[in-house]
């Protein structure tokens, strides 16, 4: 079982792309590497209903990654907290793992010659720092991170929206003395 | 687990040994989001955002988080440049402040002996928070002509609420409003004037109802309880329509009715005009659509509109914005909790004071161009682009000699790109000031290297209508790069108004404060200070017009000799007025819709904010698609009566098949010829600004809806 699971609550996601940004700013990749991705899924018509969906690409940190038992030069292992992580020092740039991978989610990085995903931003994660698309940049707050046994739970309470309800609450209280 | 806190700021500097961060205030697009810069070793190594900031709770947009790679750009222009060779030839000479302050003075000094002050305009685009400096200059100056872009952005919002109401009313948020409807907007990929999409979500995830009135169906409407899919340019005749509905079923506040409108018996015969069929067939929406969503409305309290740039854009201008209003207004509201809120700023020396109109001699103003046509602009100190290119062009009703652009790239953005192309490549003399030269700046005599955000100390927001002033903190000195408010500082005591400006511009912001009682080394010590919120102040004050009532009838407008209610106009060329037209052009295009990352010209030079859009796109319907023989990620030849451009067509079910939805401002600074490609893909080679099309009280150019043809780029070749 995974300790810490990166999920994004995909109804929500308004495809403004700082996520992308984001991880941008972290990890500095070429223009077509991408580690976290956001597409358009739609409009179409779905159940004869128009729908409009943005999708999230990244890496998913299978439970049983089929990149790492691909790979020839053992670059990518999966950890006990279960975060997948691509050692770029160890690929020989084969590329095996970007073939077998099913989300799509491993770019060639051409400038070093090596393959690339996202680690969840583990360097982060270990030091106490949220990965950094999931550090409060998103509008909509859809970029959950946290334990994988609790994320779903999280997700559907959306803790974040009663303490913005809260604050903002308080907020209007101070005022109304003030305007008394 | 660990211990995880959202923007640790101390954690953060620990880990990556971060010298420190700077509290501030973004500005990629019209400002507003608190941030932290860190910095290392002097460089700007990460920026984030400040989650005590109560405009943005710390999340913060991509343009934000890629400001760095702005600051760092490598073509970015660092000291001040004359060109040496013929205009448009990319030959550029390195100069010295001095030279280059001293020349664009000489000329201001000259032009104004032989040709009046009213030969010189200067103007700025979607600024840099500098439009109260631009203004201060040319008023001070006895120069009325200033060429911004609030005739069609956020200057008839502020113009048309303050001759209804007195100023901008804005949603309160934070109030939690019970249904909120979004018009010609996505504030969650866009930026309209003091507003952030972060509160906008926020308030729909805690449960307010949503409708949106958009031609495209966009992942805001795919969360809406009711979409309006309105036929492009015809907003004026659907707000007419919800207004129809409010008012004859009852469902308008009556006190409001009652106690604080003007002109509502002449309103209402105009309503009624305006019945549900003949709104339905104007604008193509259902009229039990409209009749549920005019009641959802009106029966949720609050309720607001979130609205923005789209509506301004076109020939209806100010009576969408009026109309809006109204809606807003007869609902009761108007200055409610979790309404829109007529905000005051704090007590400071605001941008309208600042920018020192009432120094422009009376005479002086007299000669704005085309202020005897648009007078409603003129009253405002607006000018449309036209008037200037004409007046170069023909040099009627007067020549104009200098023009003089502060973070402004016409070429790009106005109407009629070609005949801007004419104006530039003949006016004398053409100074610029921007990070990089663009397009518009390869076409000037001086180019002026312009700061960041990043690289100044200022007050941000100091002209918007949400009541919040915060710090801009400056961090780093790139080259010999000055904020514009600081090279303006220098120029006007080059020009004769040495006691108007300050040995540094900290002198200005010390005198914005000065009715705070506060100086800048003071304010930089703050986070943020909003004006006090007060609701219904109208019922204790009445509203700041001329009337103190909530004008429905415009006594302002019927002054000028405008009808004083607000009209549906067609748009100039649409299938209706111009059916010969529309046989030749047979879809509506519309044009503008947004970008994440792009600020309109601005951007494309960013590896991460390139990097979200490759190519300029255009949307058909697949359908459409399919009769032009046009395949996904074709690159295509659209085409209007003014000109053609190639964008790469992209298949969108969400509109309908007569709708094409082009982008607007690309220029491909990676081309390094000193065309970039500005006429290759622009949209504004196909928009027009002819003055009969332009909105008749303001000058707005209508630059979203219009007929085009569009066909594959492979078919244009084999023909030639």
């Amino acid at each position: 079982m995974n300790k810490y699971t990166l999920k994004v609550d995909e109804n929500s996601c308004w495809g403004c792309k700082s996520c992308e940004v984001a991880c941008k700013q972290e990890h500095n990749t070429p223009n077509d590497v991408k580690f976290i991705y956001v597409s358009e899924d739609g409009p179409k018509y779905v159940n004869g209903k128009l729908d409009f969906t943005y999708r999230i690409n990244m890496c998913k940190h299978c439970d049983d990654p089929p990149c790492a038992s691909i790979c020839p030069a053992e670059a990518i292992k999966k950890r006990d907290d279960g975060i997948v992580i691509l050692n770029e020092d160890e690929c020989n740039g084969c590329g095996s793992c970007i073939e077998v991978c099913p989300y799509n989610a491993i770019s060639f990085d051409e400038e070093k010659g090596v393959a690339r995903k996202c680690n969840l931003c583990y360097f982060r994660i270990d030091n106490g720092l949220y990965p950094a698309c999931a550090d409060n940049v998103c509008l909509a707050h859809c970029i959950y991170f946290g334990e994988t046994d609790k994320i779903d739970q999280v997700i559907k309470e959306k803790p974040w929206l009663q303490r913005r309800v809260e604050q903002a609450m308080m907020e209007r209280a101070r005022q109304t003395k003030e305007e008394d | 687990m660990l211990e995880f806190k959202y923007s640790n700021v101390e954690r953060e500097i620990e880990v990556y040994g971060f010298d420190y961060a700077v509290k501030s205030h973004c500005r990629m697009c019209h400002g507003g989001c608190g941030v932290f810069v860190y910095v290392k070793d002097g460089k700007i190594a990460k920026i984030a955002g400040d989650p005590d900031c109560p405009i943005n709770h710390g999340t913060l947009c991509s343009k934000g988080l890629a400001s760095a790679q702005l600051v760092y750009h490598p073509d970015r222009l660092t000291y001040p440049v004359k060109r040496i060779g013929h205009k448009g030839s990319g030959k550029w000479e390195r100069i010295s402040w001095d030279e280059a302050i001293d020349a664009i003075a000489e000329r201001i000094l000259d032009y104004k002996d032989k040709y009046g002050a009213e030969s010189i305009v200067f103007g700025y685009g979607t600024g840099r928070e500098n439009e109260a400096v631009i203004y201060r200059i040319a008023n001070l100056l006895g120069s009325p002509n200033v060429l911004t872009a609030g005739h069609f952005c956020y200057g008839p919002r502020i113009s048309s609420s303050i001759i209804t109401m007195g100023t901008n009313p804005i949603i309160e948020y934070e109030g939690f409003p019970k249904c909120i409807m979004m018009w010609g907007n996505n504030v969650t990929i866009s930026n309209p004037d003091c507003y952030k999409g972060e509160p906008f979500s926020v308030a729909l995830d805690a449960g307010a109802k949503l409708i949106v009135v958009d031609p495209r169906f966009t992942k805001p409407a795919s969360r809406a309880n009711i979409w309006l899919q309105l036929r492009p340019g015809t907003d004026p005749a659907l707000a007419y329509g919800i207004l129809n509905v409010i008012v004859n079923e009852g469902l308008y506040d009556k006190d409001f009715v009652e106690n604080h409108v003007y002109g509502w018996e002449p309103f209402v015969k105009r309503v009624n005009e305006y019945t549900l069929e003949r709104v339905e067939e104007i604008t193509w929406v259902p009229k039990e659509k409209i009749r549920e969503a005019a009641r959802l409305f009106a029966t949720s309290k609050p309720a607001v509109i979130q609205w923005g740039v789209a509506i301004e854009q076109q020939i209806n201008c100010v009576d969408n914005d009026r109309l809006l209003m109204f809606i807003m207004g007869l609902t009761g509201n108007i200055d409610a909790e979790g309404g829109q809120v007529l905000y005051r700023t704090p007590p400071i020396v605001n941008v309208g004071q600042f920018g020192a109109h009432a120094m422009l001699p009376r005479e002086q103003a007299q000669k704005r161009l085309g202020g005897d046509r648009f007078r409603l602009a003129s009253r405002f100190a607006i000018i449309t682009p036209k008037v200037v290119w004409d007046a170069i062009l023909d040099e009627k009703p007067y020549p104009v000699k200098m023009l003089f652009f502060i973070s402004s790239n016409p070429l790009m953005t106005r109407a009629n790109a070609k005949e801007v192309y004419r104006a530039l490549e003949k006016v004398d003399f053409m100074a610029v000031s921007d990070f990089f030269i663009t397009p518009t700046a390869e076409l000037a005599d001086i180019v002026l290297p312009a700061a960041t955000w990043l690289e100044m100390d200022y007050i941000g927001d100091f002209w918007k209508r949400h009541g919040y002033i915060l710090p801009r903190r400056k961090v780093v000195q790139i080259g010999e790069c000055l904020s514009d408010h600081e090279m303006l500082n220098r120029l006007g005591k080059k020009i004769g108004q040495e006691q108007f400006w300050w040995d540094t511009f900290e002198g200005g912001l010390d005198f914005i404060l000065q009715p705070m009682g506060i100086k800048w080394n003071d304010f930089n010590q703050m986070d943020y200070v909003r004006g006090p919120v007060r609701h219904f102040k109208y019922r204790k004050y009445g509203f700041s017009t001329p009337t103190r009532k909530f004008e429905l009838c415009s006594t302002i407008l019927e002054k000028m000799g405008y009808d004083p209610l607000p009209q549906h106009r067609e748009v100039p060329e649409s299938p209706v007025s111009a059916p010969e037209l529309y046989k030749e052009y047979p879809y509506i295009l519309i044009t503008g819709a947004r970008q994440p990352g792009f600020f309109h010209t601005e951007n494309r030079q960013l590896p991460w904010l390139r990097s979200l859009h490759r190519d300029p796109i255009v949307q058909i319907h697949p359908d459409a698609a399919a009769n032009e023989g046009i395949k996904e990620g074709d690159w295509v030849v659209i085409e209007s009566p003014r000109g053609k451009v190639r964008q790469r067509a992209q298949f969108f079910a969400g509109m309908d098949k007569r709708i094409v939805s082009a982008q607007h401002a690309w220029w491909f600074p990676e081309k390094k010829d000193p065309g970039h490609g500005w006429a290759e893909s622009n949209i504004n080679i196909l928009t027009d600004n002819a003055y009969e099309g332009c909105d008749p009280t303001f000058g707005a150019t209508n630059i979203r809806t219009l007929l085009c043809k569009i066909y594959p780029e492979k078919k244009e070749a084999a023909h030639e």
